[in-house]
Parts: C-alpha cells; structure tokens; sequence
C-alpha cells in the first residue's frame, strides 16, 4: 500500500512515498513563500522518483509548519509526534530526539512504539537553532556546509557569551578582530549551540539511544559535541533530513490501515448479511 | 436548538466578547449613564467581596489587565520590566484615563508586585482613594476570621465615604443573595463544561464568566440564566479531543486565543480561569452579621489559588482533585512570564502529577501575546500523544 509523508518546513519541504514501511521515493525542495505550492511540487517529485501516481497512494498527511497548507493532504499530524516517529524507524533504540531545524529545536522523549512521551522546544527566538549557525556563516562569509569540518581543525575555541542570533555576527567579528582563528571562533559558535540544545534535552530527561535530526544533523562538529556532552554515541542517518516526512507517510499508513480495516468489516457484514 | 435560540446564544456571547476585549469599559460606562453620580469601585485580581460596594450601591468591577489591547507607553516608566505584564497593563489603564470612573481602587497583597503595586497607585494617581485589601497571611489561623471581618468592615468604611452614606446589614444580605445566585449559575455553568464539554467551547465558557466581572452582577445573572436554558438544546457534537483541567488563569489571564488554541486539541473541563469570581464555593448564609459569614466564606468554603496560603488546601491535591473529580484526562498547568507564586506552584503541580502518572503540558503566556504557532503544535503534539493509538 502506498502512503505519503509531506513536511513542509521553515527552510525546506520534504516529501516521502512509503510502500507499506519502505521508502520508494523521496524529494527535498527550498520552502520559499508559497508554501503549498512548495508542498505540492515536493510530492509531486517524490512520485516520480517512486514511479507512482497520485491515484495509487492510499492517504498523505502533512506536518511541519506548514502543515495546513498541504492541501491534497488527508491529515495533519505535528513536526514533533512526526519526528519522534521518523527517528524511531530510522533507529528503533531510540528514546531520545534532538531536532535542531532552521529556526527551532525540539527536544523528545519516545516511546519505543514511537509515542511522545515528553518534548520541550526553544523560546520563541531562533537562538541557538540552525539560523544561527547560518549568521555564522554569513558573518565569516563560509558556506553553510564548510562550517562543520573547519571548526573540527580548532585547538582552542572561544567562548560564545551569546547564543542571540542577532548579536551574534558582533561577538564573531569581535573575537575575529581580537585575533582568534576562525576555526576557533566558529568551534566556540558550535558548543554554544550544543549546550544550549543538551539543556533542553535535558529538560525531557536524555536517554539511550539518542537520534539527531534536522538539517544540523549533517554538521559534523555539531555530532561529534552533542556525542562528547552526552557521552555516548548519536544516531544520525543519510534520511535524518526526510525524518519528519516519513513519520507522516507512516502516520498516513496508521490511517490507511484502518480505513482498509473498516472496509473489510463493512464489505464482510455486507457479505454476511447477503449470506443470511 | 432553533434558529432563534442559537442566535440568541451567539449574540449574548458576543456581547460578552466585547466586554472582554474593549479596554474602555462599556458597560461600566453605560451604568454610570443610568446612574448619574454613581460611583465604581475597580479591585485587581484575585479575590474581592463585592458584596461590599454592592450593598452601597457601587458598581463593583475588576481590574483584569488590558491583554493585547493597549501598547503600555506610560506604566513602564513607573514599574520594572521584570513585573508581570498585567500589573503594568492596569496601571497603564488608570494613566492613560481609561478608568477615570473609580472612585476606589483596592488590591488585595496577593503578591509582591500586587503589593507595591498599590503605592505606585497612590502616587501616580493622587485623586483616586487607592487601598489595600489586607487578606489574612494564615488562612487557617482561629484568628483569622475575626481578623478578616475587620478587615472588611475597614473596607466598607472605606466605601461609605466614598458614596456617603453608611452600609446596613440588610443591604449586605440583599447583595449576598443576588451574588449567592451568581456563584450558583456560574457552578451551574461549570457542570456544562464537566458534562457536556462540546455545548460550550472553552472560549464562550470563559467570556460568559468574564462578562460578570465588567458589568452589574443583576445583568451578569439574567444572562447567564437565559444561556444556561438554552445550552441543552444546542446542536453540537462531541468530538474526538482529550479532557483537560486547565491550571494557571486565576490571576493575569491568557488571550483568548490561547484558549482558542487548546479548545482545537481539547475540551477544558474545569479550570481555575478567574477563580476570584468562584472563589467562594458554597452559599454564603443571608442570617448572621454578613461582614463575619463573608469573612468565614473566605476562610472556610473557598476555593484554592497560588496566592492563598492554607495549609487545609495542599494546593497538588487540590489540582488532582480537580481532575478526578472533572474526569479529565490529562493538565495543561500554564503560568504567565514573570509570575512568582504561579511559577512556584507550578514545580508542586508538575511533581505531583508526575507521580500520580498524570499527563501533563506546561505552558508559558502573556496576556499581551498575539503570535500562537508554536503553542499550537505543542498543545497538539501533547493531544496527538494521547489521542494516537501506539499498540
């Protein structure tokens, strides 16, 4: 049975067509400001990439912030229930989920059926999230995915005293004209932001395994702190990007499941009844 | 319910929405326009004897903040931003004219800043008699009712020179039976949002009782009697949404679309929003010396707030009472930004419901918020964790 996962983001929408519990397609696209258009364009990549029509998927349900605007959609379930879900396909072990997306973090305690047991996100401001490793990287004039294995070369790092995204590019420049290294500079960038993100962690109670997700999982610096502040290892995955979206497609199939259900008692009473 | 009736519903709660949301106080002023050389007496939050003014003849009405409807330019000059939004809102509502009917202004010391809050008052605003209400430290005290009675006839001291002309004991026991009969249709009221959830949604609930705070309690009653005949009848469905107590209203109060918001993921079942207002859960008897049965009220047949302290009240087993006795499933215990006492309850709550196994959603707000979205997922994130089936 085909189902779709559609999470349209801050940044970036994802999609995901899933057979039964297996990926068959999958599309990422920059959200921009229309965003069901955003929604639609990204499934209708990922049904290609699955070689499927619209006709042939049995339900989509959307999440992200944009949830409401995936207006094909049969449901709408959160970014949080849907990444607590995601991760705990991605790795079944997982009780913890760190979330660090372009302008928030969650932070989740699951179940291992992937129910949400606890979850706790960043104020309204953006510190500490994924923009501000991208004030970063406007104010050191280093693309986004250099940043990671640069500030990996750092021997020393500074101290961040803020993680405000708006004072940040001051601070930078700061210990920049005081002459710290750049790489020392951005590491000190990187630990404000995992310290921040581990108290929020923290806050839900961190437990065994921990999966990291959202477009900061793929900075390198970023897992390799998170793995030294927990003292253990972090799952990340190639999918963490799609984490949202296949937990919606497997919410979708939830759904599909007992509609199928429902119309095999329906047809088997209707059967009964003829027999009768 | 006919055609008539739901408009009828719908157009007494948007009277009531009004009320809520015009910081100039319509109906206070339309009373006053009915009674020339009426005079109002306007009490802060939480709880206040109405009865008092009422006997007299005031218009007794509360000081609930002004939520997102006025931009405070001229209080933050006089109160610290650290200060919860709702004691800056007031002041800024008395500064700017928008109370210049009061004749009287009390607060009880609820707090710190309620406390200070009184001063700033007398200062910044020399015309106007403001008082403190000095309710009893220990609740439980064999003391304290004959204190509290004291305390009250201080305050209607207070009001007879206002209105110059002394209290009777008679009038006492008129406005408390007329406030009797409020506190039982708002009871009444309450047992819709325990029983039938879906005939009322969170939202209507709260501005029917709001509304009583703003306007005379004998309007205040009319209407809630007209709406509580017509609420069986109503034609709504139930709907697949979780049972909650909401915890945190009692004194600066979430906007309304904040309860919006939870109303779309849950039904609010029982809460402690405006509590001042059923603060006192029974009857107040009409024989006796009504200053004593309104203190012994206070003291004995009351309900429970952060800024009460009881040892006979253990606030967590208060709350878990309230959702046992509401068949809630889960708590939303929220609290405003900068409010001491909420907050410090809020770590008893939470302890609490932990060991009890109670779901829980704890919720930060400001009565002048207007931005809901991420308040939105949590609320529905928490109801999709109940609500979904994990087998």
């Amino acid at each position: 049975m085909l189902v779709a996962g559609v999470d349209v983001g801050s940044t970036q929408t994802k999609a995901v067509v899933m057979d039964d519990t297996r990926i068959v397609g999958r599309a990422l696209l920059d959200t921009g400001a229309r965003l069901h258009e955003a929604a639609a364009a990204a499934f209708r990549e990922a049904l290609l990439a699955a070689g499927a029509r619209e006709a042939d998927v049995a339900c989509i349900v959307g999440t992200g912030y944009g949830r409401f605007r995936v207006q094909f959609g049969h449901a709408q379930v959160t970014e949080i229930s849907c990444h607590a879900r995601g991760a705990v396909y991605l790795f079944p072990r997982t009780r913890s989920v760190l979330d660090i997306g372009g302008q928030d973090t969650k932070a989740i305690r699951v179940s291992e059926t992937g129910q949400v047991l606890d979850f706790c996100m960043n104020d309204k401001c953006s510190a500490g999230t994924g923009r501000f490793l991208g004030a970063a990287s406007q104010a050191l004039e280093i693309p986004l995915s250099e940043l990671g294995p640069l500030a990996l070369r750092s021997k020393n790092p500074v101290t961040m005293t803020t993680t405000c995204t708006v004072f940040a590019e001051s601070e930078i420049l700061g210990w920049l004209a005081r002459g710290r290294r750049i790489e020392d500079v951005l590491m000190g960038v990187h630990v404000a932001i995992a310290s921040r993100s581990l108290s929020l962690l923290r806050r839900v109670g961190v437990e065994p395994e921990v999966t990291f997700t959202g477009g900061v999982a793929r900075n390198v610096a970023m897992v390799r702190l998170l793995e030294e502040l927990t003292g253990s290892p972090v799952n990340v995955s190639e999918e963490s990007h799609y984490c949202g979206a296949i937990g919606a497609a497997l919410y979708a199939l939830d759904r599909a499941l007992v509609g199928a259900q429902a119309a095999t008692v329906a047809a088997e009473a209707v059967d009964g009844g003829r027999g009768a | 319910m006919s055609g008539s009736g739901e408009r009828e519903v719908a157009a007494i709660l948007e009277e009531c929405r009004v009320l809520v949301e015009d910081p100039t106080y319509p109906a206070v002023r339309r009373w006053r326009e009915a009674h020339p050389g009426g005079k109002v007496l306007g009490h802060f939050q939480v709880y206040f004897p109405e009865e008092i003014p009422h006997a007299a003849g005031m218009l007794p009405v509360k000081i609930m903040g002004a939520g997102s409807t006025v931009q405070i330019r001229k209080a933050d000059a006089r109160i610290a931003a650290f200060v919860c939004s709702i004691i800056r809102s007031s002041l800024e509502l008395a500064l700017t004219g928008r109370l210049d009917f009061l004749s009287v202004f009390v607060t009880p010391p609820i707090c710190d800043a309620a406390r200070n809050a009184c001063a700033v008052w007398v200062r910044n605003l020399p015309s106007l008699n403001s008082q403190v209400l000095y309710l009893p430290q220990n609740a439980a005290s064999p003391h304290a009712a004959a204190y509290l009675r004291d305390e009250y006839r201080r305050i209607a001291g207070v009001v007879e020179e206002a209105v110059g002309r002394p209290i009777t004991d008679d009038g006492l026991r008129r406005s408390i039976a007329l406030y009797n009969e409020n506190r039982r249709l708002l009871r009444d009221l309450y047992r819709v949002k325990r029983e039938t959830p879906w005939l009322l949604s969170a939202v209507e609930a709260y501005t029917l009782v709001r509304a009583g705070g703003l306007m005379p309690r004998e309007e205040h009653n009319v209407l809630l009697r007209r709406v509580l005949g017509l609420l069986p009848e109503r034609e709504a469905k139930r709907q697949d949404k979780i049972r909650v107590v909401f915890e945190g209203g009692y004194c600066e109060q979430p906007p309304l679309d904040m309860l919006a918001v939870i109303q779309d993921a849950c039904y609010i079942v029982d809460d402690d929003l405006l509590i001042g207002l059923r603060w006192l859960t029974g009857d107040v008897p009409t024989d006796g010396e009504p200053l004593a049965s309104l203190a012994r009220a206070y003291l004995d047949g009351s309900s429970y707030s952060p800024v009460q302290h009881d040892p006979r009240k253990p606030k967590p087993e208060m709350l878990l009472r309230r959702i046992r006795e509401s068949h809630a499933d889960a708590a939303i215990v929220a609290a405003p930004k900068m409010c001491e006492p909420g907050l410090e309850d809020q770590v008893n709550h939470i302890r609490a419901l932990e060991a009890a196994g109670i779901p829980h959603l704890v919720l930060e707000f400001e009565e002048k918020m207007t931005v809901f979205e991420q308040m939105r997922m949590e609320v529905e994130t928490f109801a999709e964790s109940l609500l979904f089936d994990f087998a």
